[in-house]
């Protein structure tokens, strides 16, 4: 903002430092790009290399096999379904992401007791390691001591313990609402933070014009969240979509193989099957995938900048 | 029924602090099953609070398993990729901001695109990397890694930061004669300091969390980290001791809570300026 103001009343001075130190500005930036190309774009390629043969892990020695790990993948029903179970797991936490982050987010938004407190603690979720997060459930899910199971049973809502994670379809519900536990803090905080912009005087209009609590969430919060919400949409359902280590700590992604998600599927390629050339074809196949949302939201930040 | 701005509502504090309470009962239950002895754990039903207060289950966990190796550990490797990446990314992020170069924009966008990029992805070319290098099954091997994914973000919160300090002051100390580093180090860093504390805060949490990378790059006790070392204790123990188990799960906690109390401002304003608004 303030460089562009500064661009339109620059001196000449100021463009003439500006050219002489483009030299000293890419060697500043020197060290990042050559670590850049080491560490990512250097095995991102060797990834689509990799995906083109056919790889035993403990070896490492491999045979080109061309185009043939792909046609294999897309003719595998274990594909389509680890896919189709991928889409189930990221549609359902982010939803309920959405509506658990949205509906927190509002009451944060109302002038309560301790609220910087409470605001705070509502992040906890979100940045304790999912480690933590993932021992903890497993042990209020405990068949025989967990406090879930007991609650549940001195409620008289089930008459016989429940295995969670270890049958269909309580697995996937599960994972769902513990994604959704673990990360609707992104989005409180996101909206929590849009929120407090958005100007009072359009909801006095709103209450004049005779809106109630709902009319005044439909007509006003709603449409103010907009943009913020596609933001959070695609930035989450990129790292939902490619979350590997709650799904594979509380399930493994099973039973069998009900939720398995392609992070896991390629990691099962790689490791547990020692193909490591098929594994990189699934990871490149994800990636496939991922991208039109990576586009998606690439695109939306750099028209953001232009019209910044 | 129009109340004054300053009122407070009983029906709004009770509301929320019933959904923040229950959203971090997990943890409440986690710190409450750490300090309970063995006896309490498998009372039926279980009680709340515990009876008797016991810090036995620490005492194993320190003396008798290799949790403190773990840590620290965990605590060189947080440490050297946050190091490493806030040197390289500010200087990136000032290049990126204050020097216009051919190919600038476009390179902001890159690095935004390799921070979404799944780690799944890099994961095996990184791994025969390390295996090729000889720096499988080492600290080095995970700072290194670890840098795939926290390099672009330190980057793009760093740029952010960078993007929002008004550069009037550096103008006028190069005018005044100044040299252009000398510049950044008496002007421009301290102005980014708050940016630069949060990246800080952000890159080390993140480190110090991450499991996949050191699942597959690293298997032996001599470099592992705590996410795989303390579910290692998981899966190889005969009978799970769950009250061991939550109490290495408060002690992976400590440094976050540690940031929560002391630098919960630099948390909240990193969250502001990262991925969200672009």
């Amino acid at each position: 903002m303030t460089s562009a103001v500064l661009g339109n009343v620059a001196s000449p001075r100021r463009f003439s430092l500006q050219r002489h130190y483009a030299l000293l500005g890419m060697l500043l930036i020197a060290p990042t790009i050559l670590i850049f190309c080491a560490v990512i774009v250097y095995p991102l390629i060797t990834a689509i290399y990799l995906s083109l043969f056919s790889i035993y892990t403990p070896t490492l020695q491999g045979d080109w096999v061309g185009l043939e790990n792909f046609r294999t993948m897309f003719g595998s029903p274990e594909f389509w379904f680890t896919l189709w179970t991928n889409i189930i797991w990221t549609v359902g936490t982010l939803t309920l992401q959405l509506l658990f982050g949205i509906g927190t987010a509002l009451l944060l938004n109302q002038n309560i007791w301790f609220r910087s407190l409470a605001r705070s603690l509502i992040l906890f979720p979100y940045f304790v390691s999912t480690v933590v997060a993932v021992l903890v459930w497993r042990w209020m899910f405990n068949d025989v001591y967990g406090i879930l199971n007991h609650a549940l049973l001195a409620a008289h809502v089930v008459s016989m313990p429940v295995d969670w994670l270890g049958q269909m379809p309580n697995a996937m519900a599960s994972i769902i609402v513990i994604g959704a536990w673990k990360y609707s803090p992104f989005v409180v905080i996101a909206v929590l933070a849009r929120l407090q912009t958005i100007p009072q005087q359009l909801y006095e209009a709103a209450t004049i014009d005779g809106a109630g609590v709902w009319g005044r969430f439909w007509d006003v919060t709603l449409p103010q969240l907009r943009d913020v919400l596609v933001v959070i949409v695609l930035l989450r359902t990129i790292w939902d979509f490619k979350e590997f280590d709650l799904i594979y700590l509380l399930t493994g992604g099973g039973p069998v193989t009900s939720t398995q998600t392609l992070p896991i599927l390629v990691y099962k390629q790689a490791f547990g099957l020692n193909a490591m050339g098929t594994a990189s074809t699934y990871a490149i196949g994800m990636l496939l995938v991922l991208l039109t949302f990576m586009l998606l939201y690439l695109a939306r930040v750099g028209r953001g900048k232009e019209s910044a | 029924m129009r109340r004054r701005p300053g009122d407070k509502s009983i029906v709004a504090t009770v509301a929320t602090w019933t959904v923040v309470l229950a959203t971090i009962f997990p943890l409440l239950w986690m710190a409450i099953t750490s300090i309970k002895p063995q006896s309490e754990l498998f009372r039926i039903p279980p009680a709340f609070l515990p009876e008797s207060v016991t810090l036995e289950h620490y005492r194993t966990l320190l003396e008798d398993t290799p949790f403190l190796t773990y840590f620290g550990h965990s605590l060189v490797i947080a440490t050297s990729t946050t190091l490493l990446v806030l040197v390289l990314g500010v200087l990136g992020a000032y290049s990126l901001v204050r020097f216009s170069y051919p190919g600038r924009e476009r390179l902001a966008l890159l690095v935004l695109f390799t921070y979404l990029l799944p780690s799944v992805v890099l994961v095996l070319p990184l791994y025969l990397m390390m295996v090729k290098v000889g720096v499988a099954n080492t600290l080095f091997s995970l700072v290194i890694a670890y840098t795939t994914f926290s390099l672009p973000y330190a980057l793009w919160l760093l740029r952010a930061f960078m993007a929002g300090t008004p550069e009037d002051l550096e103008w006028a100390a190069l005018v005044d004669g100044a040299s252009r580093l000398g510049a950044f180090v008496d002007i421009v860093l301290p102005q980014m300091l708050p940016g630069i504390i949060s990246t800080a805060v952000f890159t080390f949490i993140v480190g110090w969390n991450e499991y996949f990378y050191a699942l597959v790059l690293v298997n032996s006790d001599s470099a592992r980290p705590l996410t795989t070392g303390v579910m290692n204790m998981l899966i190889t123990s005969f009978n799970i001791e769950w009250s061991l188990l939550m109490a290495a799960a408060v002690m992976m906690s400590l440094p976050l809570i540690v940031i929560f109390v002391f630098l919960q401002s630099y948390l909240t304003r990193g969250f502001a300026a990262s991925g969200i608004k672009g």
